[in-house]
């Protein structure tokens, strides 16, 4: 459906017809911040279909958690301690820092219980996620196709591990618009603790091919939250909105005789005498461009500043404003979901446990558990988890073999790992799929990465397979060209 | 609104026949590639196209068409409404549009007749069209334009005011502003050959041709190191002063190693292999990587070269474009010979990495300014070379084709050097055909697709010229492209270059001197052009092709940098070197690691350098570049978006270097501009804008100046902040708040939409 320049074009168009003839400065203002206005464009028919909720939290646990210390419980795998992997399982299959080496059984590192009603088993490492346990769908049979961190995470976020494509907050964002009027509708947020932390690229925000305005902008905890937002040193607020208005009366003025009817030859650069019309969408669209920055230089800031918040709340999460901890940014998302942001992504780095298993998942762990329970536990507190989807999750698993960097640990694994959502439309209290005795493969309701991306897209209100667009001639999707599956039974 | 489906077919029918009616009046001759093949490859060929695996029935289009029934039935399932019938399917997602179908209908009429695709038809060498208005074309390209144009009744726009065509050429052919002297210039045509000879030249297309190989200062994957490529960018920009014939070009790249006698700069040259990115993440797995990489090198050479997708034929057959995975792959073998396997064992996670084989190498103009060194300062001068990746030749690895793409599968057959089958083969007897091979053959247009590549690369020049190419999509010459809006012209086009002997200058020159070129610029279907056509003309038809006019655009991130220097005063004209680091937001850099950075910008005047010398971190490109739509350089880029954002904003108004440049920028108009407020602020309107400014103009500034005045009088302390922005020192003579006020004149000029524009 959704040709891009199509899209580009119509929305140049809109632009145009409001700027027409009408006062510049807000008509122009209004249609590029024309909120869901745009999802009832004629060239993008979204929603495809009711949407369950209005916007995502994504906690990607970046460094690839170990399943089998966190939801995949595998008393076969303990009890195989110490010998031999089967080679049947490893034969032929990837493998990453393990290869050539000889593989062992690692048992599990924790012990697992019970929790809630629903009975979901969780490991020790995380009491707070017991706590909200019967929230929760835990996903014991995730797969993906790339065993490296780079390429994993590129594959997660954008769907495919070749680069330049769009990640999942940028084509929902294109797809949807922002709810937010003076911020970005994809904001991403990054905390680190634990082994190691792996580089994070800011391809897995990018917006590929898709118009970049869509990107996810990264926050930052210390210097200006966002790149320039911050006034030069010396320049007041009121300074400042003086030269932007000045900027815009000087754009407007100008743009009054850009394709204009000329009257004289050889003069088509300032044809000011003829009707004064207004034709350049790239001026109307510079002008709110400027606008809007000119918000953003206040509205961060706001965002950023939790002195609003209570005692209480601040302890329920564990933050301290400014440290850039995972607790802090939890707090943020709750607040930037309540401005309207679209997609807000949490990325806390430190979870590639290859050595020292048993003292970094104490780290990551201790970082992360209450934070996400907090972050859930709030949201539901004011209504607004049954409007939110939460995800949970890294890039891939671990293996069922040791690695011995330091004490015990896991190498990367790809054929299983788990994840969960929680929040709007989804099926609270379950576990579904599962792996092998050993948790290497999943052989149960397998979900592969572009079913989860389906599934994202659909609890949006968007058919992923209709969602496309243009691009070296292919209709292309976030979902990529094989057979994605929205996860029906997951959800309610 | 929902009608039963009897009365939405007749709607359809009605619809049909007059659509049909009208065009029938137009009198058009349906072109098969102009105006079918878009529909059949974007709505059809996915089932039923020329990958055999994935067709789903055995109804193949290019075949069907000499079948009478089988074309028959092909208009039976299109204008159908039975959901079981219709074609394409409904669940296909994809829909003829009513145009569409109607199209088809005509093309059937007019007997269905099927054509190659105009991209793999070698072009036709065209007679110049005959014009009623013989005054208007200044050379052969308006010939052409002006024949399309009067066919379809409308005049050219007027030609553009002599100061937005100065301005219009130095952003075109240097990127730069122009001074206020050569705003002053009447004669074109030493103007135009002024700007070509110049360096800036050369620096202006290296941004362009730095896209398309997808040039950068990192690796791209999980550490992102740097490594060492800098020698490179500057051969290309030299290639371009120095004007080098294109198929000299494309052969010192694509094996500059491999050239009889290959010089020091051939070798430099053949860097481009070595432009991929790679991984030095622990736990690679080499098969994977070599993999990844061969495919990378395919992409990148069918995007520059071929304007073409064959990347897609790495899992299966093309499903638009007659490329195979055979053909892929075959195109890998071409660079199996290059040494992997150093950089797979030795590569570090050290920054810069080691990624061998690499040469101690002075650049051309490094030497000749050695030549003129005493022998001691030529030892020192020596010493600081810099290490380039090359290209080296070793015992070619094995390539077999990777059943759907997987690397893990070993049973597919082994492959040996070969371009495309369907575009030809090279004869090289027994002889394993190498990559020297295939850039003659890229360039030789008797026994090669010379022809081909020139028109790829001369649409190209002309989007440089226009901001559109007159084939549209400048990456994509396949099936799913978009036919040219002129094909006479670009064919023509393309054997001048040819013909000139590959000259890059002469095909800009041409283009430059053109009247077409000379247009006032229109951001509007119909502006510019006379009020009756607007009026009297439907607006659906007779739209001018966005490349037949000229149009106005932002700038490219570079040249935005390199405006506000130009402006201030403070760029420095240099040719090549290390790459250099403006300032940039603490902290950037802080989720890299292996190792962990900490970016130091430049403390001297490498700090004003123009924007193609400025660091490529892949993963972390600047910040202003990245909102300005530098693309990270991971894949070939043939064309930039051109966004218009709110983080594109706050760069240019609160970005150091821009406030440092508007410091500069101050200070120039405090020394250039006379001594009224008035005259200074004509003055400075006319650096940024290189025109005059008006009464509306003037009053605006004055206030926002008077305003600043105040504000600055009342708080000193604020003034002094304002000024201590950047390196460049600040004049005593002139007291910190006057200095600041028109600190905040010349940052606003430099953030007007016009003095970022190129009109």
């Amino acid at each position: 459906m959704s040709n891009l320049n199509a899209i580009t074009n119509q929305i140049h168009r809109r632009t145009f017809l409001n700027a027409t003839g009408v006062s510049l400065g807000s008509a122009a203002l209004s249609a590029l911040m024309a909120r869901d206005a745009q999802a009832m464009d004629e060239y993008r028919p979204l929603p495809h279909h009711r949407p369950r909720v209005k916007r995502v939290i994504y906690l990607y646990m970046s460094g690839g958690p170990s399943h089998l210390e966190t939801f995949d419980e595998k008393p076969v795998l303990a009890k195989m301690h110490g010998e031999a992997m089967p080679e049947s399982f490893t034969k032929g299959q990837p493998i990453a820092q393990l290869q050539g080496q000889k593989l062992t059984c690692q048992g599990p590192l924790i012990g697992f219980r019970k929790y809630g009603e629903s009975g979901q088993v969780i490991s020790d490492f995380l009491p707070w996620h017991g706590k909200m346990a019967d929230d929760l769908c835990i996903i014991r049979s995730m797969v993906t196709e790339q065993i490296n961190h780079d390429p994993a995470h590129t594959f997660m976020n954008t769907g495919t591990a070749i680069n330049g494509r769009p990640s999942m907050g940028s084509w929902i964002n294109y797809g949807l618009g922002s709810e937010a009027d003076d911020l970005p509708g994809f904001v991403v947020l990054t905390s680190e603790g634990g082994r190691n932390p792996q580089p994070i690229s800011s391809r897995m925000w990018s917006a590929g091919f898709l118009p970049s305005q869509f990107q996810g902008v990264p926050f930052e905890s210390t210097g200006d939250p966002v790149h320039y937002v911050g006034n030069p040193a010396g320049v007041s607020m009121a300074q400042q909105r003086r030269l932007v208005d000045a900027i815009r009366k000087l754009d407007e003025h100008r743009a009054v005789g850009w394709d204009s009817v000329p009257t004289g030859h050889g003069n088509g650069a300032s044809g000011r005498d003829g009707v004064p019309t207004y034709n350049d969408p790239e001026v109307a669209a510079r002008i709110a461009a400027y606008e809007l920055a000119f918000k953003m230089q206040s509205s961060v800031p706001g965002l950023m500043d939790l002195s609003g918040e209570t005692q209480g709340t601040l302890d329920m999460y564990g933050a301290k404003p400014g440290d850039g901890s995972f607790a802090s940014n939890c707090l943020l998302a709750r607040r930037m979901a309540e401005r309207g942001v679209r997609f807000i992504q949490l990325y806390h780095r430190g979870w590639d446990h290859h050595g020292d298993l048993v003292r970094y998942m104490n780290i990551c762990c201790g970082l992360t558990d209450q934070p996400a329970w907090a972050l859930l536990t709030d949201l539901k507190q004011r209504g607004m988890l049954d409007e939110t989807l939460i995800i949970w999750g890294g890039e891939f698993g671990r293996t069922p073999m040791f690695q011995g960097k330091g004490g015990p640990g896991r190498d990367h694994h790809i054929k299983a790992f788990s994840m969960w959502m929680a929040g709007g439309g989804v099926r609270s209290g379950l576990t579904y799929g599962a792996t092998d005795e050993f948790g290497y493969n999943s052989v149960e309701n397998v979900v592969h990465v572009r079913d989860l991306h389906a599934t994202i897209l659909h609890q949006l209100g968007i058919d992923h397979e209709r969602f496309s667009v243009k691009y070296q001639g292919l209709d292309a999707r976030l979902t990529g060209v094989e057979k994605a599956q929205v996860l029906h039974d997951v959800l309610a | 609104m929902k009608f039963p489906m009897a009365v939405r077919g007749f709607f359809l029918l009605l619809v049909l026949l007059t659509l049909t009616a009208r065009n029938a009046a137009a009198s058009d001759q349906i072109d098969f590639n102009r105006d079918v093949r878009p529909i059949l490859s974007d709505k059809c060929f996915f089932c039923h196209g020329p990958d055999d695996k994935q067709r789903e029935s055995n109804f193949r289009l290019d075949q069907a068409v000499q079948d009478r029934t089988k074309i028959a039935d092909l208009l039976r399932r299109v204008t159908s409404t039975n959901p079981d019938e219709q074609m394409p399917p409904p669940k296909s997602g994809k829909h003829l549009a009513v145009a569409e179908i109607s199209t088809l209908q005509r093309w059937i009429e007019q007997g269905a007749k099927w054509a190659t695709h105009w991209a793999y038809v070698a072009p036709l060498k065209h007679d110049l069209p005959k014009v009623a208005d013989t005054s208007w074309p200044a050379n052969w390209i308006d010939r052409f334009v002006l024949a399309r144009l009067e066919r379809d009744g409308v005049k050219p726009a007027p030609d553009a005011d002599r100061i937005t065509l100065i301005r219009r050429l130095s952003f075109d052919l240097r990127g730069l502003p122009p001074s206020l002297q050569e705003v002053e210039s009447t004669d074109l045509e030493q103007f135009v050959d002024q700007f070509l000879a110049s360096d800036a030249f050369g620096e202006r297309m290296a941004v362009w041709w730095l896209d398309l190989v997808r040039y950068a200062d990192t690796v791209g994957y999980h550490g992102d190191q740097e490594h060492h490529i800098s020698p490179y960018r500057d051969w290309v920009i030299d290639a371009f002063i120095d004007n080098l014939p294109f198929d000299q070009f494309t052969q010192a790249q694509l094996a500059g190693d491999l050239l009889p006698e290959s010089s020091t700069d051939d070798k430099i040259a053949s860097g481009y292999n070595r432009l991929l990115q790679t991984s030095h993440e622990g736990g690679v797995q080499a098969k994977e990587y070599l993999a990844m990489y061969a495919a990378d090198r395919v992409r990148n050479l069918s995007g520059v070269w071929f304007g073409g997708t064959v990347g897609c034929a790495q899992c299966h057959n093309h499903k638009f474009d007659p490329y195979t995975a055979k053909d892929f792959y075959s195109l890998a073998a071409f660079f199996a010979d290059l040494d992997e396997a150093a950089h797979l064992k030795k590569g570090s996670d050290a920054s810069p990495t080691v990624r061998a084989p690499e040469l101690r190498v002075l650049t051309k103009r490094e030497r000749v300014r050695a030549e003129k060194m005493s022998a001691e300062e030529r030892a020192a001068f020596e010493k600081s070379a810099r290490l380039t990746m090359i290209s080296s030749a070793i015992e070619p690895r094995e390539m077999r084709i990777l059943p759907r793409g997987n690397w893990l599968d070993d049973s597919g057959p082994i492959v040996t050097p070969a371009v495309p089958e369907f575009l030809g083969r090279l004869d090289t007897g027994d002889r394993r055909a190498n990559r020297l091979d295939l850039a003659r053959w890229l360039t030789d247009s008797k026994n090669g697709v010379g022809l081909l590549t020139a028109r790829i690369m001369v649409n190209r020049f002309w989007a440089l010229m226009f901001g559109e190419g007159l084939c549209r999509s400048l990456e994509d010459f396949g099936a799913q492209g978009q036919p040219p809006d002129h094909s006479e012209l670009l064919d023509r086009l393309t054997h001048e270059f040819v013909d000139s002997g590959w000259n890059v200058r002469h095909i800009l020159k041409l283009i430059a001197m053109s009247r077409t070129y000379r247009q006032a610029s229109s951001n509007s279907e119909f502006g510019g052009r006379n009020s009756e056509i607007r009026s009297s003309v439907p607006h659906s038809e007779f739209r001018i092709p966005k490349s037949l006019r000229q149009s106005r655009f932002r700038l490219p991130a570079e040249f935005i940098r390199d405006n506000a220097l130009a402006i201030s005063g403070l760029l420095v004209h240099e040719v090549g070197g290390p790459s250099v680091r403006p300032y940039q937001p603490a902290g950037y850099y802080k989720y890299l690691n292996f190792p962990k950075r900490d970016y130091v910008a430049d403390k001297d005047s490498k700090q004003w350098r123009r924007g193609v010398y400025v660091h490529w971190q892949r993963q972390y490109l600047h910040p202003m570049f990245k909102a300005f739509d530098a693309p990270r350089r991971e894949e070939c880029t043939a064309q930039r978006p051109r966004s218009n954002t709110p983080l594109a904003a706050l760069a240019l108004l609160n970005d150091p270097t821009f406030v440092e440049a508007a410091r500069a920028f101050a200070a120039r108009i405090l020394k250039e501009g006379g001594d009224t407020d008035e005259s200074r602020i004509a003055f400075a309107f006319r650096l940024a804008t290189s025109r005059t400014l008006d009464v509306t103009e003037q009053s605006v500034l004055l206030n926002l100046l008077l305003d600043a005045r105040k504000d600055f009088s009342l708080d000193e302390t604020a003034a002094k902040k304002l000024l201590a922005t950047g390196l460049v020192p600040t004049r005593n003579e002139i007291s910190h708040n006057e200095f600041a006020a028109w600190t905040t004149i010349a940052r606003a000029l430099l953030n007007l939409n016009e003095t970022t524009t190129r009109n």
